[in-house]
């Protein structure tokens, strides 16, 4: 049970005509009965790896690298030899598309072909295995005389899985098992699949752009960006708590795994690629100059799991460590937050959720630092926050507060009130401050270009424009993380849901982190990663948003009584 | 199937009806009197017919009655398979038509066979070694092959094989006058007679079928159901016979039910390029002596099996191909 | 014009020459009477003279100049060949837009016309129309023309079928465009490139049907064309056992090879850089 059966070293493969290579320096091996799954974007080369595997890339391709059958390099074979591993023992369940089988041969024959070729059977055994491996995948034996075009694409996807299965392999690769497919035919052949694989317990591979396909299917699970592995780890533990910003991005764009927030894709690229630096750089939130030349290597982060990021993963912007404040009022004692631990990661967008009076208001003034603690510690960067360290300066911390009116002095122009962080910070030259004044008010969707709007006061704007305004001075600093405290609880609903998905679109492009605190849980679900419930000055609940198994505990805990509110 | 089939042969019914009809109408068109034109010199050949066979002609073609009854007969006689009398060689038309067809017949299934076959797996050969030398250089030959027109193919043969090297008779069908002893020696003299003929039109024919060949396999090797078929490690023979040429095959097929009217056209010109005597030789001696109702038999009696094969050529074509339904 | 030189451009150094041999044919076609000096239809000298200075591709059996004839031959060719290519071409093209347009009745009515004029042998149906109506040059270019639509309709529709799918034509039309706007702006572009080629291949065939016809005497006996050059010639007893078919037979067979081969280059090389453009 123990022996590894396929193993891949350093696989890479460059199309004749392609200056890239579609996989780049691939590694993994597989036991008898495990199961990996491959997932990336199209055109991310995983496809590339499961036909490399097979041997069908030797006419288009550069191969370098070898790939291993119980320690036979399949590479060096003869043409003669080849034919005794490749179906016999490694067989592989193509895309399923009208164009796979060929048109003109009875699907039963397609299969039997492979009997008669690799095994001893005589003809009428051959027929009679055809007929057992059909019924197996359960399709009516007696359709083996059929077209593929008369079939449904369900059914066409149980004859190739027949096909795959006819020489009873060691291991079996899927390529997008399901993408032909309807919700239905889809869980059925999720089931089929992680039956044979139970049953015959073949090495399986399972190459799906589907993340629920590989969540049932696969224990482990390699990522992929552009030919090279972004992270590797338990199937569980990645789509849970992705390490890569890539990773993340293709969590946050599965409807599956989101089924009531909005879906953000991953930001295009912002500039090119370079050749020799992280293949992600250019989309990456957390990169660093230094991600543009040198490549990560796949290191081990923690147990289980591989990362290729120089940053080792998605880093921990702010750890707020047992945080406790208490006021007193009239003579009693008001706990605001008692023992709260907090963490929020580069690119996140965290909802602090909770009534009124639960002191997640308090919390957060705290983090920012605009607030001192009675008792814990707020780490930004690694670096302990204790006044302002963290906010008055570039790439740091910014608040925005929840009350518009009184958050903006009303008789700053416009600009003025925009200038003034770069204008305390002394950055840049007068026409770069008013360049970026401009171009940050663009971006929050205010009349940026036109010089009256600059120069009226802001005791002239309505709610919606003020709260913009003192968005866009908190943004002028580019920050890592942006904590905004019920920044539309005083809008009204129009007004609020422009106002959240402006921000959101801006935190998904620019990529910064953003502590969202509301009292609405609905609000917080549409644009949340990760969700904190406070209740009484605690932190009563935590967890991803993302997928199902995530999002029970919090509606147990908390819903009906915030919703009620 | 049934349905599209019936549909096909009512589609091919009103076909055959055009056809006819043209017939029909031909010499009735014809500008002026036809019976002056009849008597006119034409050519270095001059024919004249006495004014008992103008009238015989006249009655032939009843042109004394009204249009509609002339049509109705004319259709009556076709029905009795009564083509028309032939003036010039005094026999029916049915009959001098029927004495030619084996000749032509013969060239024509034997040289669509040839090239047929030939082509096609020359076609397969060169698109499974696609771009290596000996693909480029069959290509090449190919392209010129086709397109160089037939009668130029026969009168090259006729002047260099047949002329000048004497390895084949210069014209006829069969040694006139001979006496042949065994049915071997008489087989043998068809055949030395046959073999330019046929040659010359398999030149075209393996020229377009090859090409045919070539451009489909190339273009089914490129198909995912190849790269899986590869995947399963069949033997080389197996991709390309079972799994590439079966793709290939109802094209192919079709083509070679299709071509049978390209094959005609250039069986005239071969035929009176090698004095052959078949139904191509007929249409030209019957146009030169103005014999009217033999030029309409022939040109019946070519559409109408043009028609059949091409009605043929639907049929195979879904039995070939299990898509087409 | 920019368009036309940019193909002429691209063209390979097989297709220029072919190019060339075409302008050549088509200049002495025109002007046979400049470049002959002897008469194609009487003698002017002793029968069966081989080539000489005086009569270059030597005579007939009468006696008549055989390179007068040849000039006179591919004025023939060239009268047959672009005539047919331009009545079938426009007349076709025309017919296939308008079918492809409209649809409905009118398409299915074309359509069986179309697939029975490419089924029928169009020797025989030339050779039994002008047994008919008589084979004189004009009856001959009609005829043809006649029987050569087909194809170039057939092209122009498929293509129009698809173009009236694509969306910026059914944008247009949203827009309240009529059949002539669409015509100019969106098919015209796309059709006409399609039609030069069909055009160039159906001059090809169409020399090379009526070279047949009257290689069997069944052409315009008026007509000094190739085919009836070679047609007397063989037609000459003994013709393969005597020194004249060397330049009796080869003449007319040579410049009717030459003509289709270049034409037939020209026609691949053009379509060739069509396919890649589209």
């Amino acid at each position: 049970m123990e022996e590894t059966i396929l193993r891949v070293k350093n696989l890479t493969v460059i199309y004749h005509g392609g200056k890239e290579p579609a996989v780049h320096q691939v590694n993994f091996a597989l036991k008898r009965g495990s199961s990996l799954g491959l997932i990336g974007e199209s055109g991310s080369g995983k496809t590339s790896i499961g036909l490399a595997i097979m041997g069908l890339l030797t006419k288009t391709a550069t191969i370098e690298g070898a790939v291993y059958y119980q320690g036979t390099e399949l590479g060096s074979l003869s043409v003669k030899e080849r034919s005794s591993f490749y179906w016999r023992k490694i067989a592989m369940v193509f895309q399923n598309s009208l164009e796979t089988l060929n048109p003109v041969l009875t699907v039963g024959e397609q299969i039997e072909e492979c009997l008669r070729r690799h095994t001893t059977l005589t003809r009428v055994e051959s027929k009679e295995k055809v007929k057992e491996l059909l019924i197996k995948v359960g399709f009516d034996p007696a359709r083996g005389l059929c077209y593929p075009h008369q079939l449904s694409g369900g059914m066409r996807q149980r004859v190739l899985t027949a096909m795959a299965l006819s020489c009873d392999p060691d291991v079996l690769i899927i390529d997008e098992p399901t993408t032909a497919l309807d919700a239905g035919a889809k869980n059925e052949m999720i089931q089929l699949l992680a039956g044979l694989h139970r049953e015959r317990k073949f090495a399986l591979v399972v190459i799906s752009h589907e993340l629920p396909v590989i969540a049932n299917l696969t224990s482990r699970i390699m990522v992929m960006y552009k030919g090279k592995i972004v992270e590797e780890g338990k199937t569980k533990d990645v789509l849970k708590a992705p390490q890569h910003t890539y990773t993340r991005g293709l969590i946050n764009s599965s409807p599956a795994l989101n089924p009531y927030r909005d879906l953000w894709g991953i930001p295009g690229a912002r500039e090119e690629a370079t050749t020799d630096g992280c293949n992600f750089f250019p989309r990456c939130s957390q990169r660093l100059e230094s991600c543009k030349n040198i490549p990560p290597r796949l290191e081990d982060v923690f147990m289980e799991r591989k990362v290729a990021c120089h940053r080792g993963g998605i880093v921990t912007l702010l750890q707020g460590k047992g945080i406790s404040k208490s006021y007193r009022f009239k003579g009693k004692t008001i706990m605001a937050c008692v023992d709260c631990e907090i963490a929020i990661r580069a690119g996140e967008v965290v909802a602090l959720i909770g009534e009124s009076g639960s002191g997640k208001t308090t919390l957060a003034e705290i983090i920012s630092g605009v607030l001192a603690p009675d008792a814990g510690e707020v780490f930004f960067e690694r670096e302990r926050v204790s006044g302002h360290n963290a906010s008055a300066r570039k790439n740091g911390l910014q608040i925005v507060f929840q009350d518009p009116f009184s958050a903006l002095n009303e008789h700053f122009t416009v600009e003025q009130a925009v200038r003034e962080p770069l204008e305390i910070l002394k950055l840049g030259t007068l026409v770069e401050r008013k360049a970026l004044v401009k171009q940050m008010l663009k971006e929050l969707q205010l009349p940026g270009e036109d010089e009256d709007f600059l120069m009226r006061r802001c005791y002239t704007l309505s709610g919606g424009q003020r709260q913009r305004v003192a968005l866009a001075r908190s943004l002028v600093l580019e920050p890592q993380l942006l904590v905004a405290d019920e920044i539309s609880s005083m809008l009204d609903p129009s007004t609020q849901a422009n106002m959240i998905r402006m921000l959101k679109g801006l935190q998904n492009t620019k990529g910064f982190a953003m502590l969202f605190i509301t009292h609405d849980l609905m609000l917080a679900r549409k644009i949340a990663d990760t969700i904190y419930v406070m209740r009484q000055g605690r932190i009563i609940q935590q967890g991803p948003v993302s997928g199902a198994f995530s999002y029970l505990t919090v509606r147990d805990g908390s819903r009906d009584t915030l919703i009620e509110k | 199937m049934s349905q599209g089939l019936s549909r096909k042969i009512i589609e091919y019914a009103l076909t055959f009806l055009v056809i006819v009809s043209m017939n029909f109408f031909l010499p009735r068109l014809m500008p002026g009197d036809p019976f002056t034109f009849l008597s006119t010199e034409e050519g270095s050949i001059t024919i004249i017919y006495t004014k008992e066979q103008i009238d015989r002609y006249k009655a032939y073609y009843g042109l004394d009655q009204p249009l509609l009854r002339q049509y109705v007969t004319y259709l009556a006689c076709l029905g009795r398979g009564d083509l028309g009398y032939s003036i010039y060689f005094n026999e029916t038309v049915g009959r001098i038509i029927l004495n030619r067809i084996p000749w032509t017949l013969t060239i024509s299934i034997i040289a669509l066979v040839l090239g047929g076959l030939g082509g096609t797996l020359l076609g397969s050969l060169s698109a499974w070694r696609r771009n290596e030398s000996m693909d480029q250089g069959l290509y090449l030959i190919m392209i010129v092959c086709s397109e160089i027109p037939t009668f130029l193919v026969g009168v090259f043969l006729l002047f260099f094989v047949a002329a000048r090297l004497r390895w084949f008779p210069l014209a006829g069908g069969i040694t006139p006058f001979a006496n042949f002893k065994t049915g071997f020696a008489r087989f043998n003299d068809l055949a030395a007679h046959a073999f330019l003929p046929i040659m010359t039109l398999s030149v075209t024919r393996l020229a377009d079928f090859y090409l045919l060949a070539r451009n489909t396999i190339i273009n089914v090797l490129t198909k995912d159901f190849m790269r899986t078929a590869q995947a399963k490690g069949l033997r080389k023979r197996r991709l390309l016979f079972r799994h590439a040429l079966k793709n290939a095959l109802a094209p192919v097929v079709t083509r070679a039910f299709l071509s049978l009217s390209t094959v005609f056209n250039g069986a005239i010109l071969v035929e009176n390029v090698f004095n052959y005597p078949g139904v191509g030789r007929l249409l030209r001696e019957a146009v030169i002596v103005r014999d009217y109702p033999l030029i309409q038999g022939v040109f019946l009696f070519m559409t109408v099996t043009v028609l059949i094969m091409n009605l043929l050529a639907e049929v195979v074509y879904k039995q070939l191909d299990p898509r087409v339904n | 014009m920019d368009k036309r030189r940019q193909v002429v451009g691209k063209l390979k150094f097989t297709s220029r020459l072919a190019l060339v041999i075409l302008l050549v044919v088509i200049l002495f076609g025109l002007g046979a009477d400049l470049f002959a000096f002897h008469s194609p239809q009487l003698p002017s000298g002793p029968a069966l003279e081989g080539p000489s200075r005086v009569h270059w591709l030597g005579t007939d059996d009468l006696g008549i100049d055989l390179w007068a004839q040849i000039c006179q031959g591919a004025r023939i060719s060239i009268l047959v060949g672009f005539g047919v290519a331009v009545l079938a071409g426009i007349g076709g093209g025309l017919i296939g837009m308008l079918a492809g347009y409209y649809g409905g009745c009118i398409d299915r009515l074309v359509m069986r016309t179309i697939d029975l004029m490419l089924v029928l042998p169009d020797l025989l149906l030339m050779i039994v129309l002008g047994a008919f109506f008589g084979p004189s040059i004009s009856n001959i270019i009609i005829v043809l023309s006649l029987l050569s639509w087909a194809a170039p309709a057939r092209i122009v529709r498929s293509r129009l079928i698809s173009l009236k799918q694509e969306q910026r034509v059914t944008a247009a039309y949203s827009y309240g465009a009529g059949f002539w706007h669409l015509t100019r702006y969106h098919f015209l572009p796309e059709l006409l490139p399609l039609l030069m080629v069909s055009n160039i291949k159906l001059v090809g065939k169409t020399i090379v049907a009526e070279a047949s016809l009257s290689f069997l005497g069944l052409g315009d006996p008026t007509a000094k064309s190739w085919g009836i050059i070679l047609n007397h010639a063989i037609n000459f007893s003994g013709i393969y056992f005597t020194p004249y078919w060397r330049w009796w037979v080869l003449s007319p067979l040579v410049a009717l090879t030459v003509l289709i081969a270049a034409i037939a280059v020209l026609s691949r090389d053009i379509e060739k850089i069509i396919n890649t453009k589209i």
